[in-house]
Formats: C-alpha cells, sequence, structure tokens
C-alpha cells in the first residue's frame, strides 16, 4: 500500500500524458492524478464548505466530473489550469446547490467569553485544532452571508491574492464581471462584519 | 464677612445669567458626520482585521484514508455495465420503431377496411359474423355432445 502511494508521488509522468494514457484506456493511471491534486482540491473545498461531509461529497464529485470530461481536455492550456477551473465550477454549484439551506447564524457565532474582535486579533495557533476550528467556523460564517459568485471573487481575490485576470481564468467570466463581483463582495462582507459588530453590541 | 457677602452676590448674579442654549449651525450634522466616519473606520479596521485572520488561516488540506481508491472504485463502477439499465436502454431504443411498425399496421388495416367495405353487400358481413359464432362457439359444441 505504502510503496504504491508511493510510486504515485514519484510519478515521473506529466499531468498531459497521464491524460492521454487514461483517455487511451488505462483507466488505473487516473489514480495517480487523483493523488496527486487531491490535497489541493480538498484545501479548496473546505473553504467553501464547512461541513466535512459536503466537502467529501463535492471532491468525490469533482474527480468523477473529471475522469468523464477527461477526453474534452484539448491540451491547449496546462491540465493543472483545466482541472482547477473544473473544481472551482464543481464548488460553485454546489454552493448555489446548498444555498437553500442555511446551516449557521451571526447569532450562532458571538461568544460569551470574548469579543469579536478580540478573537479576531489571535490567530490560533497551527497545533490548537480547536481554535482553528471555531476560526475556520467565524470565516464561513461571515462568508456564508456574501452571495455565492461574491464569495468566490473575494475567496479568491483577497484570501488567495490572485489578480483580476487569474481570475477570468479560473472562473471563465469576464474581467468586468470579476471586477463588478469584487466591489460587491467587500461591500457585502462589510456589511456583514457591520451585523456581527451591531449584533455584539446589542448583547 | 466683607468677603462672603461679596460671594454671595457673585452667586446671585450669576443665577440670574440664563444658560446659552444656543446651538451653532450645522453643529449636529458636524458631529453626526464625525460619528459617522468614525464607525466607518471602525468597520473598515474591523473588514480588514477579518480579511487578514482569514488569509492567515491554515488551509486544511487533509485527505481521508484511502480516498483515491475510493473514488477509483466508484470509477470502476461507473465504467461496469449494469445488465438492468443496458436491458431497459434497449427496450426504450425499440419503443420508437415498435411505434412506427404500429402506424403502419393501422394505416394498411384501414386502407383495407375502406376498399373491401365498398365492394361488401351487407349479407355477406351477416354471413361473415355467423362463421366467427360459430367457430368461437365450436368447442362449446363438442362439449355438449360428449355429454
Amino acid at each position: 500500500m505504502q510503496a504504491t502511494e508511493n510510486s504515485q508521488e514519484t510519478d515521473v509522468r506529466t499531468d498531459e500524458e497521464l491524460v492521454r494514457i487514461v483517455v487511451g484506456g488505462d483507466v488505473e493511471c487516473f489514480e495517480v492524478l487523483i493523488t496527486r491534486y487531491q490535497s489541493r482540491v480538498f484545501g479548496m473545498a473546505r473553504k467553501y464548505f464547512r461541513n466535512e461531509s459536503d466537502a467529501e461529497d463535492v471532491v468525490q464529485g469533482i474527480f468523477t466530473k473529471t475522469f468523464q470530461k477527461l477526453s474534452s481536455y484539448k491540451g491547449t492550456a496546462p491540465f493543472e489550469h483545466w482541472f482547477m477551473r473544473l473544481s472551482l465550477n464543481a464548488c460553485y454549484d454546489a454552493l448555489r446547490r446548498k444555498r437553500n439551506r442555511p446551516d449557521q447564524t451571526i447569532s450562532d457565532m458571538l461568544f460569551d467569553d470574548e469579543s469579536w474582535q478580540d478573537r479576531l486579533s489571535n490567530i490560533p495557533d497551527a497545533s490548537d485544532r480547536v481554535g482553528l476550528e471555531e476560526a475556520r467556523e467565524l470565516v464561513y460564517t461571515v462568508l456564508g452571508q456574501i452571495s455565492d459568485r461574491a464569495r468566490i471573487v473575494l475567496t479568491l481575490q483577497e484570501l488567495e491574492g490572485r489578480s483580476i485576470r487569474e481570475i477570468t481564468e479560473i472562473t471563465g467570466w469576464s474581467e468586468s464581471l470579476v471586477k463588478v463581483q469584487a466591489f460587491r463582495a467587500r461591500k457585502e462582507m462589510r456589511a456583514s462584519v457591520e451585523r456581527f459588530l451591531m449584533k455584539e453590541e446589542k448583547l | 464677612m466683607k468677603s462672603n457677602e461679596t460671594e454671595q452676590q457673585f452667586l446671585k448674579l450669576a443665577k440670574t445669567i440664563q444658560m446659552d442654549e444656543r446651538v451653532p449651525d450645522g453643529f449636529q450634522a458636524q458631529v453626526m458626520a464625525r460619528v459617522r466616519e468614525q464607525h466607518a473606520l471602525e468597520i473598515r479596521s474591523s473588514d480588514e482585521q477579518f480579511l487578514r485572520f482569514a488569509r492567515n488561516l491554515p488551509a486544511n488540506e487533509h485527505v481521508p484514508y484511502a480516498f483515491e481508491k475510493r473514488i477509483m472504485a466508484r470509477l470502476r463502477d461507473l465504467l461496469t455495465p449494469d445488465p438492468l439499465t443496458l436491458w431497459s436502454r434497449m427496450l426504450w431504443r425499440a419503443v420508437g420503431p415498435c411505434l412506427g411498425v404500429m402506424i403502419l399496421v393501422v394505416l394498411f388495416s384501414s386502407e383495407g377496411l375502406v376498399d373491401t367495405s365498398a365492394g361488401q353487400a351487407a349479407g355477406e358481413l351477416d354471413f361473415e359474423t355467423a362463421d366467427f359464432e360459430t367457430v368461437m362457439l365450436a368447442s362449446f359444441d363438442d362439449l355438449e355432445n360428449t355429454w
């Protein structure tokens, strides 16, 4: 088992070569691609979905869809870009489907022991699992108040530090749409933060 | 003693002076503008603080155990054709031709009826119905004979 994983990690074949082999009929080679990208895709999915099983479902769907669409990959752009774009679109679709089921409100995220701003100023240590989990919940709750498109743009631009051009390449949206969404995202996020502060003041 | 009197007089005088409650023009608007500015600054700073916080949270890239195996098993399932699905797919494919044949048969039979009905007399029809009845009830006639 360990040996297989290691051999997959050290596989020197490029993504494009592996895609050609899989499309040619050797399905088993797809496992190498999964091993290569799964951690990144999980990282991405967890930015949009708090629930672990939701994230797992989305990632599973992403790989299944990738396998089904692999023959449509033309090889004009790097596989990584094509794949990440597909993954992001899958996350966006899943977010839209999930929109009807809000899972946490602002009031659930107010703390008795410390103020919201105090919490924001203390980024938990990587070893502090509980602290990290709470911090992630806080981020999810604030970002959960933002519309899906705006959330994706905000995550890519502000949290991952990508440029507008990169975002247009990843999402496939026009530059003007990305700019509008970026502006809207900041506005919505500000409103969300404000709501938090006001709610806390009332308590 | 004298100073005391002066003090009292001063206080009396002071009391007679009415409080000047006049408010400078636009004072309220000025204060409110400052309050709003301060509030906006606070929000912006919390806004920035939130972004900094979210940016610095380490990404959770943990992969569940043997996740790739699970995906591969799922893909293999997708590739293996299910006999029931194949059968239903074939049935659905047969629906079109069957409908076509049915329509053709209906058309031909109705044409045949039109052709024959013109030449057939009423007596011939009665004869056919009598034949039909004889054939249908033949078995019952046989039954009676056995008894």
